[in-house]
């Protein structure tokens, strides 16, 4: 447990310092990157200041690392919003298409991982699995594209883009939010499902499982209680492991259906060369994702009661 | 075994081509100009002028795809190399130095795994300035510590073969090894893993070209050109239909490729597994009588599977019967057929590709011919089974309460505060300490023999008739193997059920059976009382078995002794009888037909053997004889009372 906390400190050290170096990048001098040509000279001499750009690398990392730990991510210089409160208007939409994605992903892969297991090998296995091969090959913005273009051009049944909160209207906020976890969560359908069949087929050859058989237990009741809890396990595993794909995904989705999310904010901060707030966005979303993984290797110690213990 | 890649490979491989082609050779095609404003009318559909229609601008959609690939193939392809040529050397010096070397590289490598790699190289193209170059250095970079585990992964197996040994041992320099034996071997799994790279890569390019922070205009991108294909999809959907399905096809071709490659270094498949049959044929069974008054029959039982490699005779006609209070001992090698016989008798045997013929009668009744609903009453109410090994016999994910209740809520209708009342009894009447506390335990909490106690217990939570216990006892330490043992016969007195005990062990079978039988090559070449078989052992089988039982005279650590020769290969079994390649005693006749079984001078001792040991038929010079009146005659000429005869299952059934 301590050498996980350690690892997870170091960890976070890398990660927030690689951020911080994202600045370093930037060619020729940061300030006329970020304050454009026409900055005046005294203005490049404030944020120099600011930025503490003549101190050594390593001390103004820490500088940093300070006030970010503090909350604060310094303040856009094109639109004058504290980076943090940004991030923060932005974030729930960012997890509600997160969480919503896994629930679809989880929720399609199930019955499809079991279905695949229970007739491993025969027509049904076989065209489940060469769909999620297809599923795993699709780009998340050309499969984005297509269900926009089934959904909402020609059926017109889901809105293509834009966003309604939560605190305005639930059903609105659903169908808004439907299609791009659909969307992001399709990808992950496949792996969960690919993983889960393995797993499930693998278990269900385990000698306890015969012996459940030689007990006269029925087979369904085999696979939901005896077989798909130890598989279940792995897939806990792997929806933590796929969590960097699934936001590099919603960085595109929020991008593709306007969703107003931490994503859409870095690109469109991009575009308008705020790079503070690009830098924070980076912060928050590796930051997360380390700590998400984390919290996942504590759960799977939770559900699997052989290394609980150990 | 060569194995073939399938059509779905060349497919995949011509499509990758002709993409490659198209892209290196765009300048010479017949094409207008990627960047050529109307070149036909704005927005048009598919046409003889322009196969795939034209953008909002007038420009040629196949002119723009096809010059697009290159920037897609070119990262792809690039960025694999890059994150290669880094990647690789590592993961061979972590995997072939190990230690130290392997701590610190792999410490990195997994500090770098956590990281949302998109999100970087977001990240770091907005810094640095989108241009091809940066894309590409960034993501070979991103892909590195993939490369690294991976070859780091292949150089360990390949490090610990015999052959890297070898050249070690024979002095060759590290470098030498490595560029001779390791590097050659680990390029199969490398090139698998390139081509899904390379899918990765050109994903990763279009996602960045998607947000317009790939190569800049006008160079056409794949994921620009699905970018600004966007806004014209209502009108004019060819435009982003065109580049998508490019994509999907050029990223599908590519996870293809290494797909089937990795395939072909995936060494489980021996060539035994079984094939799917359309339906469950049953074999032909022997006619039999169904004899009164006995519990259990099991009369020419069958069990075959259908392989690659032919038909593997698992359990080949095998008959016995068992009453009450009787303990049946099945022995032979590992392979011979036993634990596959006490499956197929619970009705247990895979599904895949399996033959069954034969019955299995549990007073009277066939269970072969009952429906699954059926079939599960009994076993879970009157036949019972506690397997080889108790580490994978329980759940490891549920506790121990919740298996040992399990068949009493389902089969007795026992409500739950009952069945844990009673669960706790079992477990008390098998020898378990503190009962109550054991119920909430997970099984890894246990030590083996607990375990198989508790394996034990479930067994007997129903009060079965028969036990079949398929060597309960050989994963378990000596000290523990007794109690275990001395625990089945006390229940079998206790509930006057009988026991079938699977078991390599002859000093346990020589202590705790009734009657034996001895299987080789899926059949019985053996069968009688105990003390009679071994004390006039006939099949030389067992006489070999009997010889290769550990004596306390030896010396300690004293190598097993083992019977010289290997088991036979199922699927190919030797012709005549199935032990002769293996037999000191073997002849001409036993090359070629397949003994039946005979009965001995005593009654209800049956043995499978043209010369058996014992007797000096073995010694009686019968070349030239052939057929079962000459044996019955060989027989006779050592034994008064040795009657000879044929009895069920003992046709010519031999090659």
């Amino acid at each position: 447990m301590i050498l996980r906390l350690v690892r997870l400190l170091l960890v976070l050290l890398v990660v927030t310092f690689l951020s911080y170096l994202l600045l370093n990048l930037l060619p020729g001098d940061p300030t006329t990157q970020i304050l454009g040509l026409s900055a005046s000279e005294e203005a490049r001499e404030q944020l120099r200041r600011e930025l503490s750009l003549d101190d050594p690398l390593f001390t103004r990392y820490l500088a940093w690392l300070g006030e970010l730990v503090a909350g604060d991510l310094g303040t856009s210089y094109t639109t004058s919003v504290p980076v943090t409160e940004a991030l923060a208007e932005r974030l729930p939409v960012t997890l509600e298409l997160l969480v919503a994605a896994q629930l679809v992903a989880l929720g399609l892969a199930l019955p499809i991982g079991v279905a695949a297991a229970r007739r491993a090998g025969r027509p049904l296995d076989q065209v489940l699995t060469a769909l999620s091969f297809g599923l795993l090959s699709t780009p998340v913005f050309v499969l984005g594209v297509l269900l926009i273009l089934v959904f909402a051009v020609k059926w017109q049944v889901l809105p293509a883009t834009g966003w309604t909160p939560i605190s305005l209207d639930l059903g609105w906020n659903l169908t808004s939010v439907l299609l791009p976890a659909v969307t992001l969560g399709c990808a992950q359908t496949a792996v969960y499902a690919r993983l889960l069949r393995t797993d499930l087929i693998a278990t269900l050859q385990e000698d306890y499982i015969t012996l459940a058989r030689a007990r006269g237990l029925s087979p369904r009741r085999i696979l939901w209680r005896h077989a798909l809890r130890p598989s279940a396990i792995s897939l806990v595993t792997a929806v933590g492991l796929n969590l960097g794909a699934l936001i590099g995904g919603a960085v595109i989705i929020e991008t593709l259906f306007g969703l107003p999310g931490v994503g859409r904010l870095i690109v469109d901060s991009i575009f308008a060369r705020d790079y503070l707030t690009v830098q924070g966005g980076v912060v928050l979303i590796s930051v997360g994702y380390v700590l998400v993984n984390f919290a996942v290797d504590l759960v799977y110690v939770a559900v699997d009661p052989r290394i609980r213990r150990a | 075994m060569r194995r073939r890649l399938g059509w779905g490979f060349w497919l995949a491989l011509g499509w990758i081509a002709l993409v490659l082609a198209g892209a290196a050779a765009a300048d010479l095609l017949p094409l207008p100009r990627y960047d050529e404003t109307l070149a036909g009318p704005p927005q048009s559909g598919p046409g003889p002028d322009h196969p795939f229609g034209t953008d909002g601008l007038g420009r040629d959609v196949l002119s723009r795809v096809v010059y697009g690939a290159r920037v897609s193939l070119g990262v792809g392809v690039g960025a694999v190399v890059l994150g290669l040529l880094i990647g690789a050397p590592l993961g061979v010096l972590a995997g072939y130095r190990r230690r130290a070397t392997d701590a610190v590289i792999m410490g990195f490598n997994d500090v770098a795994l956590a990281f949302p790699a998109l999100v970087f190289a977001l990240a770091v193209v907005a810094f640095a300035g989108a241009s091809l170059v940066n894309v590409l250095i960034v993501l070979g970079v991103l892909g590195v510590p993939a490369w690294v585990r991976l070859v780091r992964g292949a150089t360990m197996v390949f490090s610990e073969r015999e052959f890297v040994a070898a050249a070690r041992v024979l002095g060759a320099r590290d470098r030498t090894v490595l560029w001779r034996e390791i590097v050659p071997n680990v390029s199969l799994p490398v090139a698998s893993y390139a081509f899904i790279g390379m899918a990765v890569a050109i994903v990763a390019e279009g996602s960045l070209a998607f947000l317009g922070l790939s190569v800049q205009a006008p160079t056409p991108t794949w994921g620009g050109l699905i970018n600004e294909g966007r806004p014209l999809m209502e009108n004019a959907p060819h435009v982003v239909l065109v580049p998508s399905v490019v994509m999907f096809l050029t990223v599908l071709a590519f996870n293809l490729l290494g797909d089937r490659l990795r395939a072909l270094t995936d060494v489980r498949q021996s060539g035994l597994e079984p094939v799917r049959r359309r339906r469950a044929d049953r074999l032909p069974a022997q006619p039999h009588h169904v004899e009164e008054g006995v519990l259990l029959q099991v009369a020419d039982l069958r069990t075959h599977f259908t392989t690659v490699r032919g038909t593997v005779r698992a359990v080949d006609g095998v008959s016995f019967t068992l009453e009450r209070g009787r303990t049946l001992a099945i022995v032979g090698e590992s392979g011979s057929g036993k634990s596959m016989l006490i499956r197929s008798i619970l009705g247990l045997a895979p599904d895949a590709g399996t033959l069954r013929g034969g019955s299995v009668y549990l007073d009277g009744q066939d269970l072969t011919e009952l429906d699954g609903e059926q079939l599960r009453r009994i076993l879970g109410t009157r036949l019972a089974a506690v397997f080889q090994d108790p580490m994978t016999a329980l759940n490891p994910v549920r506790t121990i309460g919740a298996q040992v209740m399990e068949p009493l809520t389902v089969h007795l209708g026992m409500k739950r505060g009952a069945a844990r009342a009673r669960a706790a009894e079992l477990l008390a009447s098998v020898g378990i300490p503190e009962p109550a506390r054991a119920l909430r335990r997970y099984p890894h909490q246990l030590s083996g023999g607990m375990r198989q106690r508790v394996t034990i217990a479930m067994a007997l939570s129903c009060g079965p008739d028969v036990l079949f216990a398929d060597e309960p006892t050989t994963a378990l330490d000596v000290t523990v193997q007794d109690q275990v043992l001395r625990l089945i016969r006390r229940q079998r007195e206790e509930r006057h059920m009988a026991v079938v005990l699977v078991s390599h062990d002859l000093s346990v079978v020589a202590e705790w059976a009734d009657e034996v039988i001895v299987m080789y090559a899926g059949k019985v070449v053996e069968r009688g009382p105990a003390a009679t078989l071994f004390e006039r052992t006939r099949m030389p089988y067992t006489e070999a078995l009997l010889r290769a039982v550990p004596k306390l005279t030896d010396p300690a650590h004293h190598p097993l002794r083992l019977l010289p020769g290997r088991p036979p290969d199922l699927a190919a079994p030797p012709s005549g009888c199935a032990f002769h390649p293996r037999c000191p005693y073997a002849r001409e006749r036993c090359t070629q037909e397949e003994p039946p079984l005979f009965q001995a001078e005593v009654p209800d001792h049956l043995y499978a053997c043209w010369y058996p040991v014992g007797t000096g038929a073995g010694v009686v010079e019968t070349s030239g004889i052939s057929g079962t009146a000459e044996a019955l005659k060989a027989a006779e000429t050592t034994g008064a009372d040795e009657t000879t005869d044929a009895i069920e299952g003992a046709d010519s059934r031999g090659r």
